[in-house]
Order: structure tokens, then C-alpha cells, then sequence
């Protein structure tokens, strides 16, 4: 289940908000107090178990786990499953690649007291101690048991709800830390494909379960506002050239059509001014050996560029799931906007090459939300009404 | 009113931010303690000029006074009527009319958060505001003295026009309650009476008024259980008429009317789709409609004037940026909204608009920059729909 064959499918993003109880656990995991590891991990499985059947439950027809497995963020959680890594305090002179002091590029510039304000409403992102996350050793990697453990969490959250399609997100490799501080390897190159050869192992175990491999990969668009100015447009295309070639290496023998790749321009709800265009970059995306792109669709600064896909030609066979609702407002969209965004679309690139999703995640950590669930959980509803009326204007009374 | 001859006009739906330098006196008046009305007029004029000249440089064409100052509390309506009081809320009581809502018990638990978050209150904590008397209108003064200060920052900048907002019968009454008139009905004209004499005063002083009126679709959520349409157009309808008999003798074309579903941050999944009252809204004697399509529960409604045909002469004023999203509009994105306008209603119909009020509802750097983003909009829209 991958096209939209009769009917436009619905799926999201990945991340859901989490349960207050799995929350508590992550939380007391952050703030380093004790945990019974046992009660973890069957709160774990009931809350995925859950999770599915709420998804079941209100018409998503491919669905995720929620993300719940991961102790941090979307990006930061693999660390936990890789060798050659090691978290440390700053020494001076450095810059951080976690907690604030990390968060850096155009839009922070141009917008300085909207973030002094904002920043203070996201503690639980940013209270984690600034720090950097170095590489001193050979990667590889050692998370087989996490990664076997959310899959069989899934499998069994989908048997349960009845649901055949399900999808595992995980990271790019040029999303892991973008900030790189390397003390191991030779070059960035040598570094990135080090992190990708290490990946692979935990894509090909998503496939060989017989789930759709969901890659994210929101710093490649996120880096461009830091790289640019004073660097170029080609400096930017010549960095993440790149990380697609890495992320390439890592999907070498995966099936395009079992995988999506994710891109957004970040989560958070701040003006995004100096987000890359879409037009800037389309053309690096297709280059993802990837069967669908997850695009961000439904938000202010990018709800325009369904137009892109005017002029570039999308490639036979692939499938586009842009966002339809979004993170970045408490309104709950209308299903006929829903509507509205798909059949454009569809009428572009064909109605069976496009997917209704959502423009990210709703939870990029596991004590992140950034709407309050009660509206995550509307707004999935209302992309399944809207999807429900587009099928309708795009497949008459045949739509299934 | 000018409308879009040979360009898209730009304006907004009124309130702004302020410099960050009235904020604190601003607060000190809206919350009713002691202040020296000397010094706090200074300031205003201050804030109002640099407000007014900060349009002006984005390239806003119809500029308003941003509004500084006003506000829907005792300290505000108690110097210019009398008849109210501020009194404690008795038990089962609300402060204003849209803190109960069908809405609201669909998402208590997010509105419980939301509360905890959003400082925003019309009223004082605890307290509500009453009509206990005839209402009577103090006369022009305060008014005046807020024109006056408008008409001063206009002279120092360039604009196409001037715009007042002024508020309705139909929304006072969501945060006035009648406790003295015997019906609904006289209540709504006792505050029609009132509103007359600003109405006319705004114009007489040469301005554009534009009349608020979030109550049109604002008040159906909060009707327990939910009203028939047709019960709800009934009492909508009352409130209609009260506002044209306010506006009566005012020349249609020195007016806008601007509704919307209230500028909280909520879900709105159950405001009342605009074909409902688009037709009591096409009612008011006005020349010019503000009402919001920026955001995801309204963005969709564009496509309801291929099927209603927009009155010979009237101009419709789209939001094409909102204030629910902190995310600034692509400029693009604004162009296109503006051309699916143009396209039902013709180019020359169209003013671009925001959602409601930027002032209060996000961050003051976010809402000038959607203003900049609208005012880039709107260019990139007139090259395309006047090209060459």
C-alpha cells in the first residue's frame, strides 16, 4: 500500500504526542533518577499498542508507532544505538551541538526578541545541558535489540488494530549531528558515509520486517540558514550534495518503493523566514532513493510551492505526501482545505501519486508536543475527512 | 473608498503593537489603576505617530491608528457611557460571553492549558461588566482626543486612506450584559444608541470607520446546546439591524465591515461556516468586507463567490495573512491568495487584508513582518494581475 490506487491514503509524519505515563519515564530517564526498567518497557509496548489503535481508529491507513521508542530527540535518539559517540560538556571556544546554546542561523538573527520570548515557553527541549556530541571512535552500530524492539512493538500494535501498513521513521545520516565535531575521522565525507554504512544496519531491519522505512532528514533544509549568508546557494547544494550521496550509499540496496524521506524546514513555531526554497532544492530531493517524499504542504511558508511540481516533473513512480494539516497553528484545518490541497496536487502529478501526511511530527522528542494532543489528534482527523472528500472529486462515485 | 484601480490596496484589520515604550502605562490604564491622563495622552500620541508611520514604510495603503489604548474593559467604556458597572461574578457565572462554548467543552483539557498560557482578559479576573441603567453616550470627547491624535501622525506620512475601528452592537454585547433593559432586543438598540455618535463621529472627522464585529459568527459556539441555523440567523439577524440603524445616514462607501470567529488560539472547529450568514453580512450598509481566510479553518471559503455573487460596487477585504500561525506568510503564498479572490470576484474587488488584529495575538516582530510579507504579496499579485 503505497499509491493512491482508488482512493487517496493517509498516513502523518511519525512522531505522536506521548502518553503522560510513557512521558513520565522519559522524563525521569533525562533527569537521570531511577527507572524500573521492566515497567518501562511494558508501558512501552501498551502505549504503542494504544497509539496504533487510535490511528486505526480514526482512518490513518499507514501508521507509525508514534516514535514513542525514542529516549531523545528524532535525530539525537540514534546515539543511544551508536558506537564512536560521546557526549561532553563544553570546553571553551566550543560550539555546542546540544540544548540552546545550539540553536543558531538566520531566522534567530533576524527575529531576536520573538526568540528571547519563545525560547522560554520550550524547556522541555532546551533544558538539556549545552554540550557536544563528539565522535571519538569508529561508528558502527549496536542498536539491533532497540530497534527489534520497536518493530515487534509496531507489528503487534498492527495486528491488534488490523492495520497492514505501518512505517518506522528514522534518521539520515546527515541529520545525526550536522554540527560536527569529529575527532576520529579524516574528513566530513569520511565521517558522514561512516554514520550511513553504520544506518544501514537499522534500515535494512525495518525492511527485512516487512515495514515502510521512513528516513528523516530535517537539517539538510535546516542547515542552509546557516550556511547562507555569507555562504552561497551553491555552498549550501555543495554541503548537502553531499549528505544525499551518504543517505544514497545507506539505502543502496532497499527498495525505492518501501521507503519515504522526510524533510521539513523544522518543527519549531517561529517566523521561518530563511527557510531554503523548495524550487532551490527539488531537484537534490529526487535524488533520494526514496519511492515518496514527505514535504512540508500546510504551513505559511511553504504552502505555495505545491506550484513547484509546475515546472519540475516527477519522476514515474513516486509519490508525494505533503503536509495537509500542520503543527504550526492550534487551528484545526478544514477538511475541505485538506481537500482543497490535495486535489490541486493530484491534478498536477496524478491522483495516485499522492499520499495525504502531515507537515512533521507532532512530539520531535519524547517530552516535546507542539500542539496540545486533543488538537493533534483533530487535526488527524480532519486530514482523513478531507482526504475522504478529495477521493470523491478525483475518483467520482468510483473513489473506494 | 479607494478600491484596487491599477494595483491590489493593502490595509489590515486594525489593531497593532505598539512601541515597546507604551506598553507599560498602556497596561497601568487598561487595568484600571492610577494614571496622569496628561502624560498618558502624550505617550499615546507618541506611540500612535510611530505606529502609524511604521504602516506607512511597510507599504500598508489604508492605514489604522493601531488601535493603542483601546479596550473592552470598565477603565475604557466607563469614560465614555454611563449606565455600566463592574461588578464580581455571582456563582455559575462567566466574564464575558465566549468563555463558554460548545468549543470549550470539546477541548476543555487544551483550553485549560491554553488559560494557563494566554494572559490575555478583557475583563478583570472574578469580574464582569454590567449595564445596571439606561445607557447613555458621555459625548465625543475621548473620541475625539483619539482622532485627533490618528489625524496628527497622518499628516507626517503618505497614504492612500485612514481607517477607525469602532465596534459593533453585536460584540459589545458579548462583554456587556444587560441586567437593567427587558429584552434582548431593547438592550441591543439601547447600545446601538451609543455606538450612532461615534459611528458618525469617525466619519464626520473624514475617516474610513470600520465596524468590528467578531459576534456575527463569534456567538454560535456559545449557544449550550447548539442552535437550528435558522434560530441562530434570528438572533444574528436582530443584531444586524440594530447596526444598520446605527449606521443610518452614513454613506455606505465611508464603510467597512469586519467579522471574524475570534482571534484565540483555539481549534474553531465549530465556527460556523461563513455560507451561513454570508448573506446577513452582505446585509450591513457597508462598502467594504474584512473577514478571514489566512487560516486553516477559513482559508477554504474563497470558493464560496463562484457561488454568491459579491453586490455590484462592494469590495471584499480577505485575510491573506493570519495571526494563528507565528510562521510569516511567503509572499507567494499571499499572491496566490489574492488571486483566487480576483479570479471569483474581479481584481478591482479585492483589498488584501489580514485575519483579524496583529496587536496582542503574536509576537510584535512576527506581526509586522506579516505585514511586510502582505505588502510583498500584493505587489507580486498586481504585476500579475496588471501586467505591464
Amino acid at each position: 500500500m503505497t499509491h493512491s490506487v482508488d482512493r487517496i491514503l493517509t498516513t502523518h509524519v511519525g512522531s505522536l504526542v506521548r502518553p503522560p505515563a510513557l512521558a513520565d519515564f522519559y522524563r525521569r530517564m533525562r533527569d537521570g533518577e531511577p527507572c524500573d526498567e521492566a515497567a518501562f518497557r511494558q508501558c512501552l509496548e501498551t502505549s504503542v499498542t494504544e497509539v496504533v489503535r487510535q490511528q486505526a481508529g480514526i482512518g490513518i491507513d499507514i501508521v507509525s508507532d508514534g516514535e514513542f521508542g525514542k529516549t531523545q530527540t528524532w535525530s539525537r535518539y540514534v546515539l543511544d544505538r551508536l558506537n564512536g559517540f560521546e557526549f561532553r560538556r563544553l570546553r571553551p571556544g566550543e560550539a555546542a551541538s546540544s540544548g540552546a546554546a545550539a540553536l543558531t542561523g538566520r531566522d534567530r538573527e533576524l527575529f531576536p526578541e520573538f526568540y528571547a520570548e519563545w525560547d522560554k515557553t520550550q524547556d522541555s527541549v532546551l533544558l538539556r545541558a549545552p554540550g557536544r556530541w563528539v565522535c571519538n571512535g569508529a561508528i558502527s552500530y549496536r542498536g539491533q535489540a532497540l530497534i527489534g524492539r520497536d518493530i515487534d512493538n509496531l507489528k503487534r500494535g498492527m495486528a491488534a488494530a488490523k492495520i497492514p501498513s505501518g512505517f518506522l521513521p528514522v534518521v539520515a545520516p546527515g541529520s545525526v549531528v550536522p554540527e560536527r565535531a569529529d575527532e576520529h575521522y579524516a574528513s566530513d565525507e569520511a565521517y558522514t558515509f561512516a554514520v550511513a554504512e553504520a544506518l544501514r544496519s537499522e534500515y535494512r531491519a525495518i525492511i527485512n520486517a516487512g515495514l515502510i522505512l521512513q528516513v528523516d532528514d530535517a537539517h539538510l533544509t535546516g542547515a542552509y540558514e546557516r550556511i547562507v549568508p555569507p555562504g552561497t546557494l551553491a555552498d549550501y547544494r555543495k554541503w548537502a550534495e553531499m549528505r544525499v550521496a551518504a543517505l544514497n550509499h545507506a539505502l543502496q540496496d532497499i527498495p525505492e518503493e518501501r521507503c519515504r524521506y522526510h524533510i521539513c524546514w523544522g518543527s519549531w513555531s517561529g517566523p521561518h523566514v530563511a527557510d531554503v526554497q523548495l524550487k532551490d532544492i527539488a531537484d537534490l530531493l529526487l535524488r533520494v532513493r526514496a519511492g515518496c517524499y514527505s514535504i512540508e504542504g500546510a504551513n505559511a511558508r511553504h504552502e505555495h510551492e505545491w506550484r513547484v511540481w509546475e515546472k519540475v516533473k516527477l519522476p514515474a513512480g513516486k509519490v508525494l505526501m505533503p503536509g495537509v494539516v500542520s503543527h504550526h497553528t492550534n487551528v484545526v484545518e478544514h477538511p475541505e482545505l485538506v481537500a482543497q490541497r490535495l486535489v490541486r496536487l493530484a491534478r498536477l502529478v496524478g491522483r495516485e501519486n499522492v499520499i495525504a501526511g502531515t507537515d512533521c511530527g507532532f512530539a520531535q522528542g519524547p517530552l516535546v508536543r507542539r500542539v496540545h494532543p486533543t488538537i493533534m489528534w483533530a487535526k488527524l482527523g480532519s486530514l482523513v475527512e478531507g482526504a475522504r472528500i478529495a477521493s470523491l472529486e478525483l475518483w467520482g462515485a468510483k473513489a473506494a | 473608498m479607494k478600491r484596487s484601480t491599477n494595483r491590489i490596496l493593502t490595509t489590515h484589520a486594525g489593531v497593532l503593537s505598539g512601541p515597546p515604550e507604551f506598553a507599560d502605562i498602556d497596561l497601568q490604564v487598561r487595568t484600571g489603576k492610577p494614571y496622569d491622563a496628561q502624560d498618558y495622552a502624550a505617550r499615546r500620541r507618541d506611540a500612535t505617530f510611530k505606529t502609524v508611520r511604521r504602516q506607512a514604510d511597510i507599504g500598508i495603503d489604508v492605514v489604522s491608528d493601531g488601535e493603542l489604548g483601546k479596550s473592552r474593559g470598565y477603565p475604557y467604556y466607563s469614560q465614555r457611557i454611563t449606565g455600566i458597572e463592574q461588578r464580581a461574578l455571582r456563582p455559575g457565572e462567566i466574564p464575558v460571553t465566549v468563555r463558554r462554548s460548545r468549543e470549550r467543552l470539546e477541548f476543555a483539557e487544551f483550553y485549560d492549558y491554553l488559560q494557563k498560557i494566554d494572559t490575555r482578559l478583557a475583563v478583570p479576573p472574578g469580574t464582569r461588566l454590567v449595564c445596571t441603567a439606561p445607557l447613555v453616550h458621555l459625548g465625543l470627547g475621548k473620541l475625539q482626543e483619539e482622532l485627533e491624535a490618528f489625524r496628527a501622525a497622518l499628516a507626517h506620512v503618505r497614504c492612500e486612506e485612514a481607517f477607525f475601528p469602532v465596534i459593533a452592537p453585536g460584540w459589545l454585547d458579548h462583554f456587556m450584559f444587560n441586567e437593567y433593559y427587558g429584552s434582548d432586543e431593547e438592550f441591543i438598540y439601547a447600545i446601538a444608541d451609543i455606538l450612532r455618535p461615534e459611528y458618525r463621529g469617525v466619519v464626520d472627522a473624514g475617516f474610513l470607520l470600520q465596524v468590528d464585529d467578531p459576534g456575527l459568527p463569534d456567538a454560535w459556539p456559545t449557544f449550550i446546546p447548539a442552535p437550528s441555523i435558522e434560530e441562530y440567523r434570528r438572533y444574528a439577524a436582530v443584531r444586524i439591524e440594530a447596526l444598520n440603524y446605527a449606521l443610518e445616514g452614513i454613506p455606505e462607501d465611508k464603510v467597512r465591515y469586519h467579522v471574524c470567529w475570534g482571534s484565540h488560539h483555539g481549534p474553531h472547529t465549530d465556527d460556523i461556516p461563513l455560507k451561513h450568514i454570508v448573506d446577513l453580512m452582505l446585509k450591513v450598509r457597508a462598502q467594504g468586507y474584512s473577514l478571514e481566510a489566512a487560516n486553516a479553518r477559513h482559508e477554504h471559503e474563497w470558493k464560496l463567490w463562484r457561488d454568491i455573487k459579491l453586490p455590484e460596487g462592494k469590495i471584499l477585504i480577505p485575510g491573506v495573512v493570519g495571526h494563528a500561525s507565528n510562521v510569516i506568510e511567503h509572499p507567494e503564498l499571499v499572491a496566490e491568495r489574492i488571486m483566487r479572490f480576483a479570479s471569483v470576484i474581479g481584481r478591482e474587488n479585492v483589498i488584501a487584508g489580514t485575519d483579524c488584529g496583529m496587536g496582542g495575538r503574536v509576537h510584535p516582530q512576527i506581526g509586522w513582518a506579516k505585514l511586510q510579507a502582505l505588502t510583498e504579496g500584493a505587489a507580486l499579485a498586481s504585476r500579475e494581475l496588471w501586467p505591464a
